[in-house]
């Protein structure tokens, strides 16, 4: 991989985060109307707007606005909090951590099922363990995950009363029991993933055991743990680490409702409570964070990818 | 017409995908007529009741008959969800058909913003534009077919690039085609199979994420009928009777499963090789 | 004859199989009689659906779940490959009987070097440790002539040519010592030069171990120069088996005089007509030049040397009405680059003249000038639209050309599919539903229908069994004969160019080399690399130059 490769694609997540923070400043605070009556909402007293127009600038032209807020960004103030006149940086920040605390837990799990239940369907495809993991799959795939959240806030603690139902606990307080109250939130989040990438893994790998090499393994007489470990398995997941890394972006999308219904102060959590209260500092480094994050991690997916697969020249 | 059912009929995906979809475009023409009772009578003393006879799926917190309101709210979910995806298509493909088609550079700038405007979660982006326009089914459905839009770009783009590569299309430049004839007469008919696949596919996704969407409160707004909305009403009194949870989320599983499995069934059956 | 002979490694009797489908039993395999002895090479020839695979996967117990054995018997130094348990044939695969396949670019896993793939072998049938194994290999690259051994086996698979794969394969199938190989089609995928090299190192390896081989083939070429035996194949049944001798010089049976005739010799001369070279010629091609390559986006930026491919470089040539003129080299010569310029497909340098007019560009290119110059593709499946019927495909020419006489557009069409030997009632079908001769009859009839002067044929016999080669190479001369067309023709089968072109233009990566009179390419005077192409291809046993 050529330092012109890194070069390009470190330009490209600049690139990705200006579009990004332009459409974002379009919908929050040039689109609407009137953004302070947006803020603020109909009843407030003139005063109050006009006092607002102010503080944010509202009254000057449209790239002036930008170019402060992008100018305030780059230099780590992403501006007060609205809602509680906080700076909304580190509060975004701290609350991006915990999320990614979610997230990490979420793919974790995901790998550690995902990849086995995939590689048994593919094994016994076409028999009854490959159609009831693809049945799960389906199922899994076709429920959005406020639906599980919800059901499994009923089954597991209400009526199995084996975990608290919301709240969070910090790891650093109590492990223990912080573990109890991200195990659901985990759980919902993951059953989407698993359903997902155990059924790439599953197609991948019916496709690579269909191939001339796996075909001329065999046919050197190479036992079959060697054939599927050392061949089949090592081409299968390759591509996985994509489609993972495209999954985040779902992930990320999932991870504002369960933290929303799990009550858990993540960033997700923190972009609800921003949109319902039009607080627009909030929403704007809301979104960039995400977007930042869904760039980065795909950028550490295709150095991981290319590293691994020696066949890829990025040049 | 009835060659592609015929064809859909073959595989089971497609099979159970049509039988799934067509009950719920059933029960989406003809739900009033369907549902049994009236779905916005309310009635203290029949609230919270499990299934029985009158209510065959049981009542919800104000007494309502939880069958009918599924039977309602179908309407709303699927059909938001169809034209969502539909508008959403429309505008993607035009767009990555045009990308396609103006290759090189613009393309790539046009490829390269895309994928910036996809690194923002599609549900975060559908709550932006529900947040710009204001709460409302129809909002939430314009803020749907929005986010679906760079992902369709991008499938369409890639189906028309690898068509383009196609010996055929290259006969028909040879031959000396107008831009017009290759477009529409070569590419299109062999574009347009994928794209239905995927449109299909994505359908269960738009129920998905308007339902969503309803349930944070912002598309559909009570006491309009629909899924999102009746399991966001019911997370407060589902542990006092659990059907008022269960049969909702039940009737999105089955809309999302139906249209998945047809677009798998789809793509056997649209592909002149193998379906015909 | 039902004990094997003293030294007979592979006996094969009376074997038969079926395939169980949705349509019933497909029966692959009748009566099967083969022997192969210690040191010998019987070769094995037929076309597509001739069942020559499935013997192969036979041979290997490598059947899919519907494959039902009804009868007969597979022995191995007389041992019954039947009655062995999964477990005995995976101890038998690789260490009694290997196999070399077609195309060492798909054999090979693309992720892991070429020394852990052959070593693999080594280590589970030898018992090596990994040093051993390794050392072995290495050993056995030298042997099978690959320069820097030790490079080679740190190497991954896209690091190395076809011709390099595949020695590597081979040095995998040879590497335990087996009783038997066999070699499906393993030089069907090279280059000609490249086919030669594997083919004699192939013959001095089998004379060295006396291994006993089975070598499949579509060539009767290749296997007339290889095998001392031969079988034909035909439809799941052996037709004929014999020495080469009496299978070539005395064939019994009508199939094997059919595909004797069918491969090309350039002996055999197929056009008597001699071109006008006085004349005016119809295309001249002018230095015309063929690059690919866009410089990177941020190649400035970043100061990166910026490389443009050449497809071609600096092609001059000329067509003369009437004529055939072949076009050889191997793959990556930039034959099918030209025709593409040719026909408006790629952007040019240079300058082509057509009938007189100045074609400077994708821009001269009217529509009288692609109605005279027709272009028609290599691989039929992928040159007519799937989704358009036979008389929408054949429409499209008379539509856009107006070659407005006789009779309405369907009968018109009739007529092209009468021309190309096909039924008129193919016009009702879609190309999935004919076969690949007969689709690129189709295409041939696209082709013609705007009545051109000049074809431009891209490897279109290529893809295509010998005899429907054959049968397709001679509707072209009728064509030819009848209309009066000017041909390019362009392949890598030299033996077949020889004998319809008048004269031969050989290319080598984006240069022309030369262009000469077909009856004078084997002379000793042509240059360095046309002559290597001549030695390399195998013609039948039995005729001369």
């Amino acid at each position: 991989m050529s330092p012109h490769y890194l070069i390009k694609r470190l330009l490209m997540i600049v690139y990705t985060l200006f579009v990004v923070s332009l459409v974002v400043f379009a919908i929050t605070q040039v689109l609407p109307a009137d953004a302070a009556v947006m803020m603020l909402g109909e009843n407030a007293t003139a005063q109050a707007l006009d006092a607002l127009r102010q503080q944010m600038g509202l009254n000057d032209p449209v790239w002036m606005q930008y170019l402060h807020w992008l100018t305030g960004i780059l230099h780590g103030d992403f501006g007060q909090s609205l809602r509680t006149g906080q700076p909304v940086g580190p509060v975004m920040f701290e609350a991006l951590g915990r999320s990614l605390l979610l997230a990490c837990l979420s793919i974790g799990l995901m790998l550690v099922l995902a990849i086995p239940l995939g590689v048994i369907a593919a094994m016994r495809r076409g028999r009854l363990t490959d159609m009831l993991v693809s049945l799960v799959s389906y199922a899994g795939v076709s429920l959005p995950e406020f639906v599980t959240a919800t059901v499994a806030v009923l089954v597991v603690s209400d009526w199995l009363k084996w975990l608290p139902a919301t709240g969070y606990v910090p790891l650093t307080e109590n492990f223990l029991d912080g573990l109890a109250h991200l195990a659901l939130p985990v759980c919902v989040i993951s059953i989407i993933l698993i359903a997902h990438v155990s059924r790439m893994v599953r197609s991948e790998l019916v496709d690579v055991l269909h191939t001339d090499y796996i075909r001329a393994a065999r046919l050197k007489g190479l036992s079959g743990s060697r054939v599927l470990f050392g061949h089949a398995l090592r081409n299968a997941l390759l591509p996985t680490i994509t489609v993972v890394a495209l999954d985040v972006g779902y992930l990320l999308g999932g991870i504002i409702v369960v933290e929303e219904i799990f009550a858990i102060p993540g960033i997700g959590r923190q972009l609800i409570v921003a949109i319902q209260t039009r607080d627009l500092p909030s929403i704007q480094a809301g979104v960039l964070l995400m977007a930042a994050t869904y760039s980065i991690v795909n950028f550490a997916a295709d150095l991981l990818y290319a590293w691994l697969d020696k066949r890829i020249q990025y040049g | 017409m009835v060659d592609l059912l015929k064809r859909l009929l073959r595989t089971p995906q497609g099979a159970t995908g049509l039988i799934l979809i067509t009950l719920v475009f059933i029960v989406v023409a003809f739900g009033s007529w369907l549902a049994p009772r009236d779905p916005e009578a309310m009635s203290i003393l029949a609230r919270y009741k499990g299934p029985s006879m009158t209510f065959l799926l049981g009542t919800d917190q104000y007494g309502r008959d939880i069958l009918s309101r599924l039977l309602i709210g179908a309407r709303a979910t699927v059909i938001t969800a169809v034209v969502a995806t539909l508008a959403g298509t429309l505008a993607g493909a035009l767009i990555g058909t045009v990308s396609a088609y103006l290759g090189g550079r613009a393309d790539e700038m046009i490829m390269r913003t895309i994928d910036a405007i996809m690194s923002i979660p599609n549900l975060l982006f559908a709550l932006l534009i529900v947040n710009l326009l204001g709460s409302g089914s129809v909002n939430a459905l314009v803020a749907v077919a929005v986010a679906f839009a760079p992902g369709m770009a991008r499938i369409t783009r890639s189906v028309a690039l690898s068509i383009r590569k196609q010996d055929y299309v290259s006969a028909a430049i040879a031959r000396g085609e107008s831009s017009s004839y290759i477009i529409l007469r070569e590419m299109l008919p062999n574009v347009i199979a994928p794209i239905i696949v995927e449109t299909t596919i994505r359908i269960s996704f738009a129920v998905m994420l308007f339902a969503t969407l309803s349930f944070l409160g912002l598309g559909a707004q009570p006491p309009a009928t629909e899924w999102g909305l009746m399991i966001s009403e019911a997370r407060q009194y589902m542990h006092i009777s659990a059907g008022i949870l269960i049969w909702p989320s039940l009737a999105i599983a089955i809309v999302a499963v139906g249209f998945n499995l047809l677009g798998d069934g789809l793509r056997d059956a649209l592909n002149p090789r193998t379906g015909g | 004859m039902s004990k094997p002979a003293q030294n007979s490694v592979l006996q094969i009797r009376n074997y038969s199989l079926d395939y169980l489908t949705v349509n019933g039993v497909f029966h692959a395999l009748r009566n099967i009689d083969l022997e192969i002895a210690a040191g010998e090479i019987l070769g094995l020839v037929g076309e597509s659906g001739s069942g020559k695979t499935s013997l192969a996967w036979s041979i290997m117990r490598y059947l899919p779940d519907n494959a039902r054995e009804v009868g007969g018997a597979i022995r191995l130094r007389g041992e019954d490959l039947a009655a062995k348990s999964p477990a005995e044939v995976g101890r038998m695969r690789g260490k009694q009987i290997s196999m070399v396949f077609q195309d060492p670019g798909t054999s090979l896993n693309p992720t892991l070097s070429l020394g852990t793939q052959l070593t693999e072998a080594l280590r589970r049938h030898r018992g090596l440790t990994k040093r051993q194994a390794w050392g072995e290999g290495e050993a056995m690259l030298a042997r099978v002539g690959l320069k820097n051994p030790t490079q080679m086996m740190q190497r991954m698979p896209h690091e190395a040519s076809g011709g390099e794969k595949q020695r590597v394969v081979i040095a995998t199938a040879f590497a335990c010592n087996p009783q038997c190989i066999i070699f499906d089609e393993p030089t069907t995928a090279l280059d000609v030069i490249t086919s030669r090299q594997i083919l004699d190192l192939f013959l001095d390896l089998q004379a060295e171990t006396g291994v006993a081989s089975l070598y499949i083939s579509h060539d009767l070429a290749l296997l007339s120069r290889t095998a001392k035996r031969v079988a034909v194949m035909r439809r799941g049944e052996i037709v004929e088996q014999g020495t080469i001798d009496d299978i070539f010089r005395a064939p019994r049976q009508d199939y094997t005089r059919e595909l004797l005739s069918a491969v090309p010799q350039p002996a055999n001369r197929l056009v008597e007509t001699r071109p006008s070279y006085q004349a005016k010629p119809l295309m001249e091609v002018e230095n015309v030049s063929v690059h690919y390559g866009r410089k990177p986006f941020l190649s400035a930026l970043t100061g990166r040397a910026f490389k443009r491919f050449t497809g071609n470089r600096a092609i001059s040539l000329t067509v003369q009405p009437g004529e055939i003129l072949g076009i050889v080299g191997e793959s990556g010569s930039g034959k099918s680059t030209l025709a593409k310029a040719m026909t408006g497909l790629n952007p040019f340098e240079g300058r082509m003249t057509f009938a007189g007019r100045t074609i400077a560009g994708l821009a001269d290119m009217d529509r009288s000038y692609r109605k005279d110059v027709q272009l028609i593709f290599q691989h039929p499946d992928a040159s007519l639209n799937p989704r358009q019927k036979i008389h929408e495909i054949l429409a499209r020419p008379l539509k856009l050309y107006g070659a407005g006489d006789g009779g309405s557009l369907s009968h018109r069409i009739g007529d092209l599919l009468e021309q190309v030997r096909l039924p008129r009632t193919h016009a009702d079908r879609y190309p999935h539903q004919l076969s690949g001769g007969e689709k690129q009859r189709v295409a041939i009839a696209r082709a013609f229908a705007s009545k051109p002067k000049l074809v431009i044929c891209d490897e279109i016999t290529s893809a295509l069994d010998v005899s429907v080669q054959a049968s397709i190479v001679q509707l072209l001369l009728e064509l030819h004969r009848k209309h009066g067309t000017a041909f390019l023709f362009i392949t890598h089968d030299l033996n077949l160019v020889r004998q319809i072109a008048h004269r031969i233009a050989v290319m080598y990566r984006g240069d022309l080399v030369e262009v000469v009179p077909s009856d004078e390419i084997a002379s000793p005077d042509r240059a360095d690399y046309t002559r290597q192409l001549i030695a390399a291809v195998p013609a039948l046993a039995g005729t001369s130059f």
